[in-house]
């Protein structure tokens, strides 16, 4: 168990194409923490750094106190899951999770005991015997999980673990993951380009596009004060509105003018703009499909739309609408709610009406693609 | 419905409403003429095979009956027909009783096993490099070995002669002088191993690295055991070219017969002895070359093409 710190990571590769710029991170011990971002965005590449695959061409890379950017890989005490499972094919799985330890010269007893404790946590242990070839996806999974767990590293890395198995499995193992983290207290770093891995599995979140850290804090933060454009179309399915409205300043109270409708703001965001000096200019809002008021007859401060496509999820619609202004919108509504008349309603060509309540609208300058809501002092780098 | 008199079948489609597909539809006549077709194209295909397999294997057929023909109680030369009057062992006997033959084949066997192993280490540890590795120089490394790889061997011939005989390496010493030969250039031959190596996932070595294993572990551990195919592809291909080689054998052991390896002796007997009396022989000789050859080739055929396609099947 061991802290991992980054200070001004950097990866450039030979032919200077630069993968991360200036990566600032202190991992506590212990601590589960998830790298996301879309592919190419140097999440893999930080990962490998830290687990010594990659060189590191600036900065420094510590695991504890020990400065391990020059150390190699096998000395650096980290066990790491690769998203191919990457387990060693002609020889059993008893055998995978022993290799390390054989390496370590460690004694058959130990080793026994070892494997078998970790066999057991994972409930691979009617397959020690097997090859990998005969096991399924989310066995091998477990047995690659395993072969890093007998090690009981300080610092356990996941290269996108889930991403090989189908979705059913995903959920099952995601959970088993957590539990996992439970029974074994050790710090994480977690790749994956999922976000709802990411929500679900990080006591942290390190969000990144193309090799910048875009916002770093806890699920909750990340969801509810996205610090920017990116990170709150990233965070969230479906994906956050976005539409073009104007921030109105009035004897310190703030409205949004949107689609032709008013939505004053609460005294929290009012303040927040106040002290940043903030007054009417053009704004992106953000409004995310589920914080949306959906009704079925026009209101005082509605929008008329009409429905698109209507996708069934089972507990919720997803409601892709179109304004009469030509802005595409997605709502989330929950099925449990409607009538019968209601729900029968909705089919693609009707119209619907609906408002943006005030407490969840989210602010963005159309320039600096920053939220004006955003608070410097969450940072938690 | 349109019909086409080409020789490329008919195809209908059926647009299924209901269910929104296009359904393509094959009528009775594109199946039957679908069949006759094939019927016609595997018959002229067989054709072809058979005469090929004939032609192919007629020298070899030919080898194995002269060897067979007494060079006592018919001819040893050359006749003029080609399966002989009685079927005898003579030769073979004779080859047997001649001490030289034996010394011969024995020559080529060690060359040939020493050459298997210095080879199949150098190469396969060069191709381990190269497909792993990534160092200033190895493109150029690999480009520059491509070309000259294009150079015939013949024309080092000379030139390695009077280095060898510098060395002492040639006539009495032509067993190591081979040897050195053979395995010099060794490592040039790592195309078709590394091609299989980029095939390993590196993901593996990585993993391996992280438990713990240096790079030689690696390889011998993880590496080593996977690439079966390939190991013996490599090691039969190292065994092979020594086994079969005239040029270089004969200059460098010339004019000392203790040194000749099987292909060089024997064709001295039938140029320098007298080819009407020890052709027979030389047949009987060359079956007795073929045998280790045909065995190896049997029992590690499966080995050998997944080797030679180790691009397309994984290890």
């Amino acid at each position: 168990m061991a802290s991992v710190t980054l200070e001004h990571i950097k990866k450039e590769y030979d032919n200077h194409v630069v993968a991360v710029h200036d990566f600032n991170l202190r991992i506590r011990d212990k601590e589960f923490i998830v790298f996301v971002g879309p592919s190419g965005c140097g999440k893999s590449t930080t990962l490998r750094m830290v687990a010594g695959l990659e060189d590191i061409s600036g900065g420094t890379l510590k695991i504890g106190d020990r400065v391990v950017n020059d150390v190699e890989p096998k000395d650096r005490d980290i066990a790491m899951v690769f998203q191919n499972y990457a387990l060693y094919p002609h020889i059993t799985v008893y055998e995978n999770m022993a290799f390390s330890l054989r390496i370590r010269k460690m004694n058959n007893e130990e080793i026994h005991k070892r494997v078998c404790q970790a066999a057991e946590i994972l409930g691979i242990t009617e397959y020690l015997g097997r090859k990998p070839k005969q096991l399924s996806g989310g066995q091998r999974q477990r047995v690659a999980i395993g072969r890093a767990i007998v090690r009981e590293p300080q610092v356990f890395l996941m290269d996108e673990p889930l991403s090989n198995l189908d979705a059913k499995l995903r959920n099952q193992m995601r959970a088993e993951i957590i539990l996992l983290r439970k029974r074994i207290d050790t710090t994480f770093i977690y790749v994956t380009h999922d976000q709802t891995e990411a929500m679900t599995l990080g006591d942290r979140i390190v969000v990144m596009k193309d090799g910048y850290i875009q916002q770093v804090g806890t699920p909750q933060q990340v969801f509810d004060t996205p610090k920017n454009l990116f990170v709150a179309g990233f965070i969230g399915s479906p994906q956050m509105n976005f539409i073009k409205a104007k921030l109105q300043e009035n004897n310190g109270k703030y409205t949004v003018d949107v689609l032709g409708i008013h939505v004053p703001l609460d005294q929290e965001p009012c303040d927040i703009l106040k002290a940043k000096k903030i007054y009417s200019q053009d704004i992106i809002m953000g409004v995310r499909p589920e914080h949306t008021a959906v009704s079925f007859e026009k209101g005082p401060n509605t929008i008329r739309s009409k429905i698109q496509v209507v996708e069934m999820m089972g507990s919720e619609l997803h409601m892709h609408l179109t304004t009469d202004s030509g802005d595409n919108i997605i709502l989330r509504l929950p099925t449990i709610d409607l009538t019968r008349d209601q729900r029968a309603s909705l089919k693609s060509g009707n119209e619907l009406y609906f408002t943006f309540p005030s407490k969840v609208i989210h602010i963005f300058d159309p320039k600096s693609e920053l939220s004006l809501l955003y608070n410097e002092n969450e940072d938690d780098q | 419905m349109t019909t086409k008199k080409t020789s490329i079948p008919e195809v209908d489609i059926e647009i299924d409403q209901e269910k929104g597909v296009i359904r393509e539809v094959k009528t009775e006549k594109y199946l039957r003429s679908k069949k006759n077709h094939e019927k016609h194209v595997n018959r002229s295909i067989y054709t072809i095979l058979v005469i090929m397999s004939i032609i192919w294997l007629a020298p070899f057929v030919f080898l194995v009956l002269q060897s067979f023909r007494s060079y006592l109680t018919e001819s040893g030369g050359m006749v003029d027909y080609v399966i002989p009057h009685h079927f005898s062992l003579d030769n073979y006997r004779y080859l047997f009783q001649d001490g030289m033959f034996f010394r011969w084949y024995g020559n080529t066997l060690i060359i040939a096993l020493v050459c298997a192993v210095i080879q199949t280490c150098m190469v396969l540890s060069v191709s381990y490099a190269l497909s792993r590795m990534r160092f200033r120089g190895r493109k150029l490394f690999m480009n520059v070995v491509l070309v000259l790889g294009m150079f015939p061997g013949f024309l080092t011939m000379i030139a390695l002669y009077f280095l060898l005989k510098q060395l002492g390496l040639t006539q009495e010493g032509a067993i190591p002088g081979l040897i050195l030969i053979y395995c010099a250039s060794s490592g040039m031959g790592y195309y078709i191993s590394k091609g299989f190596f980029d095939t390993i996932p590196k993901s593996l070595d990585e993993s391996a690295r992280i438990d713990g294993a240096s790079r030689a572990l690696v390889f011998w551990k993880i590496i080593m055991p996977m690439s079966k195919p390939i190991v013996i592809y490599t090691i039969m291909m190292a065994f092979m070219a020594p086994w079969g080689d005239y040029v270089f054998a004969s200059y460098v052991a010339l004019g000392r017969a203790e040194s000749y390896n099987v292909a060089v002796g024997l064709y001295r007997w039938v140029n320098t002895n007298d080819y009407q009396g020890y052709f027979t022989r030389f047949c009987a000789g060359g079956v007795l070359v073929a045998i280790p050859i045909t065995l190896l080739f049997m029992f590690l055929q499966k080995y050998y093409v997944e080797g030679v396609t180790g691009g397309a099947v994984k290890g």
